[in-house]
C-alpha cells in the first residue's frame, strides 16, 4: 500500500490546482520519487553514454559475418534513461544489391513498419534509436553513413547514434564496438548542404571533426550473465570427472602471426588513390571557375575602359550590363567526398599503425625470453 | 562441449532401413549459435506475467544427419488448461521477414523455455513438423534455471510417433546432443560478453585497445603457469601423485624452444613490420596535414 499514500503525499506537495475544471485524466501510477528526476519527455537530459545489451552485441556480430554486403546495417532499439542510451535489441536490415534505389528505399521501409510492429506484439523495445554498421579495418567513413544518421538526428529523439563494428579487428580478438553522432559544426554544414571551401573554413571542418565519439558500454543482464557463467565454467559429466566447459578459454590474441597486413596496405593504396581522383576533379573544376571569373572580370574591365573613354568623349556612358547572365560561373564543389576519402585514407592507416604497434609488441614480448 | 546439465539419456542413431533411402534422416545433433540463445533469454525477460513458459521459432540450416540453429524468434502464444494456441500469422509474418535478411535460414524447430513437456509440446511440435515437412522438426527446451532445483541448461529433442493410432497429442520426445557453435571470428565478441558477464557490475566500456586485451591474455597464461608449477613442485615434493598424462602435456607445450625464432625470418619480418608501422604514421601525418590545409586556402 505504499504507492498511493506516496502519490497522495506528492498530491499535497504540488500547489493546489486552479479552479477550472480539469478534464478527466486517465489514471497512471505513481512515478516513484526516485524516478521522478528522470522524466524527460522533452529529451532535455543530453545523452552521455551508449550502453548496448548482450544480445544486440551478438546480433551485431553475427550480422557482420554473415552478411553479403561489405557493409551491413541494422537499427537499434531501446530507450534513453538519465542520459544513459540503452540499446536492448537491433534487428538487421536486408541488404539491397540493386541498382532501383526508389524501390529499394520503399522496402526497406515497408520492412522497418513491419518488424517494428511484430516485435511490439511480444512485447519487445520498438522505438528506434539509432543504426549500427559493420565495417572492415575501421574504415567507416562513407556517405551512406552520413546521410543516414543526418537523417535520424533530424528525427530521432536526441539525435540517435550510430555504432560502429569492426570486423576485421574483432577477427584479430578484439570485438570492437564504438558509438557516433555528428558534430553540431558539421550538421549545420549538412543542413545548408554547403561543403565550399569557405564553409568548411568557417566551420573548423576536417574529416575528424565530423563525427563526436560517445562513451560505450556493454552490459549484460543477470539472466545472461548467468547463462555465460554456467557455460564457461567447467562442468562435470555423470562419470563425475570433469569435461570442458562450452565456452572454452581462446588465446588467439597471443597468435604472433599478424596477418591482413598486406590488404591492410592494398586498402591504403586505394584510398589514395580514389582520394587522389577526387582531388584531381576538384582542382579541375577550380580551375575552370578561375577560368570563367577571369573571363568576366575581363569584360567588366573592357566594359570600364570603354565607357570611361566614352566619358571623356562626351558621350554617355555604357549601360550597367548583368555580367552573371553573359558568364556561367560553376557553382563551387563540394569538398565533403574528398573529406571523407582522407577519413577513410586515416582510418585504413590508423588500424594498420595499431595492429603493428601490437604485433611489435608481440614480436618482442616472444623474443625476450630468448636473449636475441 | 554440452550445454546443460549432465543427463543418463543414450543418443540413439536409428540405421537406415533400405526403403526408407529417400526419406530425409532424423537429426542426431544440434548446433546452437549465441545469438539463438540469448535471444530466446531476452524473450523469457520479456514474458507476461501469466506466461508459464514462452515460445519460438528456430531459424538454421541443416545437413543430412545435422541442424545448426542460426537465430530465433520469439512467437505469440497462449495456453490454457483446456487449449493451446499459435499465433501461425504472426510466425508466418515473422519467418517472411527474417527471410528477407536471410535467405539461407530455414524453419528448424521451435523453442520452449522450461523442461517442461507434455501435451501441448506434443501439439505445437506437430504444427511445426508440418512447417519444415518433409524433414523433422527439433525441439529446444532451455531451463532458465530461475525455478529452484532445475539446473540451467539447453536440451534438444527430436520427435517420434507412438502408439498403434498415431495421434498429434502423442508423441515420444527424444533426446539429441546440444551444442553451442559460432565461427572463430567471433570468438571475441563471446569472450567480450563472458568477461562482461563475470565483472560485478555486469558492464564495461568500450572500446578496449588490443593492448589492454593481450595484456589480460598474458595475465591468464601466467596464472596457468603458476598453477602448472605448483602442481609440479607438489608432485616434486612428493604431496601428490603425479600423472603421466599430464607430464606428456607439459612436455609437449613446454617444450618449444625459441632458438628458431633466429632463423627463418624472424628478424626479417620484425622489420617489415617496423616498416609498416612507420609508414601507416606517415600516412596519418600526411592525411592531418592536408586536411587542415584544405582549411587554410581558402584565405
Amino acid at each position: 500500500m505504499a504507492a498511493p499514500s506516496m502519490a497522495a503525499a506528492l498530491a499535497a506537495s504540488l500547489p493546489a490546482p486552479s479552479a477550472a475544471p480539469t478534464p478527466v485524466a486517465p489514471t497512471y501510477e505513481a512515478i516513484p520519487p526516485s524516478m521522478s528526476t528522470l522524466i524527460d519527455v522533452e529529451a532535455e537530459i543530453s545523452l552521455e553514454c551508449v550502453q548496448l545489451d548482450g544480445l544486440v552485441v551478438s546480433k551485431i556480430l553475427k550480422h557482420a559475418c554473415d552478411s553479403s554486403s561489405s557493409s551491413p546495417i541494422g537499427l537499434l532499439l531501446g530507450i534513453d534513461l538519465d542520459g544513459v542510451l540503452e540499446v536492448s535489441n537491433s534487428f538487421a536490415l536486408p541488404y539491397h544489391s540493386g541498382d532501383d534505389d526508389d524501390k529499394s528505399a520503399k522496402s526497406v521501409a515497408r520492412y522497418q513498419a513491419s518488424m517494428l510492429r511484430s516485435l511490439k506484439e511480444v512485447q519487445g523495445d520498438d522505438s528506434i534509436v539509432g543504426f549500427y554498421q559493420a565495417s572492415t579495418l575501421g574504415a567507416f567513413f562513407n556517405q551512406n553513413l552520413i546521410d543516414l544518421q543526418a537523417i535520424h538526428q533530424d528525427k530521432l529523439r536526441h539525435g540517435g547514434v550510430v555504432v560502429v563494428h569492426d570486423v576485421s579487428q574483432t577477427a584479430r580478438g578484439n570485438a570492437s564496438f564504438r558509438a557516433f553522432r555528428l558534430t553540431s559544426a558539421f550538421q549545420d554544414a549538412y543542413k545548408k548542404s554547403n561543403f565550399s571551401t569557405a564553409s568548411l573554413a568557417s566551420h573548423q571542418l576536417t574529416f575528424s571533426s565530423i563525427l563526436e565519439e560517445l562513451p560505450l558500454k556493454i552490459h549484460t543482464n543477470p539472466l545472461l550473465s548467468a547463462f555465460l557463467g554456467e557455460f564457461s565454467s567447467p562442468s562435470r559429466n555423470a562419470l563425475g570427472s570433469s569435461s570442458a566447459s562450452a565456452i572454452p578459454p581462446s588465446f588467439s590474441v597471443l597468435d604472433l602471426n599478424s596477418g591482413g597486413l598486406t590488404k591492410n596496405l592494398e586498402h591504403i593504396v586505394d584510398a589514395l588513390d580514389n582520394y587522389r581522383n577526387e582531388e584531381g576533379n576538384l582542382a579541375y573544376l577550380s580551375r575552370q571557375i578561375a577560368r570563367e571569373r577571369a573571363k568576366a572580370d575581363n569584360y567588366v574591365a573592357k566594359r570600364k575602359e570603354e565607357s570611361a573613354a566614352r566619358v571623356a568623349q562626351g558621350l554617355a556612358p555604357l549601360p550597367e550590363e548583368d555580367v552573371t547572365r553573359l558568364f556561367k560561373i560553376p557553382p563551387e564543389p563540394s569538398r565533403l567526398e574528398s573529406m571523407l576519402q582522407l577519413g577513410q585514407v586515416d582510418a585504413y592507416a590508423k588500424s594498420l599503425a595499431e595492429t603493428t604497434s601490437t604485433g611489435l609488441v608481440k614480436m618482442y614480448a616472444a623474443t625476450a625470453g630468448s636473449g636475441v | 562441449m554440452p550445454l546443460g546439465p549432465p543427463s543418463s539419456a543414450i543418443h540413439i542413431q536409428p540405421a537406415v532401413s533400405p526403403h526408407m533411402q529417400n526419406a530425409p534422416r532424423t537429426p542426431t545433433s544440434i548446433t546452437i549459435h549465441p545469438v539463438a540463445l540469448f535471444s530466446i533469454l531476452d524473450h523469457y525477460l520479456r514474458r507476461k506475467d501469466d506466461q508459464d513458459r514462452v515460445i519460438g521459432t528456430l531459424l538454421g540450416t541443416r545437413t543430412d544427419t545435422h541442424v545448426e540453429v542460426r537465430t530465433s524468434f520469439a512467437v505469440l502464444h497462449s495456453e490454457t488448461s483446456e487449449q493451446v494456441a499459435v499465433d501461425m500469422d504472426y510466425h508466418r509474418a515473422m519467418y517472411d521477414l527474417h527471410h528477407k535478411v536471410n535467405p539461407k535460414e530455414v524453419i528448424v524447430g521451435w523453442y520452449s523455455t522450461g523442461s517442461n513437456l507434455n501435451t501441448y509440446s506434443a501439439l505445437i511440435q506437430n504444427f511445426y513438423s508440418q512447417e519444415t515437412a518433409p524433414h523433422q522438426a527439433i525441439h529446444v527446451s532451455l531451463d532458465t534455471g530461475v525455478e529452484p532445483g532445475q539446473p540451467a541448461g539447453v536440451k534438444g529433442y527430436v520427435s517420434s510417433p507412438v502408439g498403434v493410432f498415431p495421434k498429434p497429442e502423442n508423441c515420444v520426445f527424444v533426446p539429441v546432443p546440444v551444442e553451442l557453435r559460432f565461427r572463430d571470428s567471433e570468438r571475441s565478441g563471446v569472450d567480450l560478453l563472458t568477461s562482461t558477464a563475470l565483472s560485478s557490475s555486469s558492464t564495461s566500456s568500450q572500446p578496449l585497445s588490443d593492448l589492454t586485451i593481450l595484456e589480460s591474455s598474458i595475465q591468464n597464461v601466467i596464472s596457468m603457469i603458476d598453477r602448472v608449477l605448483t602442481y609440479v613442485r607438489a608432485v616434486l615434493a612428493g604431496e601428490a601423485k603425479g600423472d603421466a598424462a599430464i607430464g606428456r602435456y607439459l612436455m609437449d607445450t613446454l617444450g618449444a624452444s625459441t632458438d628458431d625464432l633466429e632463423k627463418g625470418g624472424f628478424n626479417g619480418r620484425l622489420q617489415d613490420t617496423l616498416m609498416i608501422s612507420y609508414l601507416a604514421n606517415l600516412v596519418r601525418a600526411q592525411a592531418e596535414v592536408s586536411s587542415r590545409l584544405a582549411l587554410v586556402t581558402a584565405s
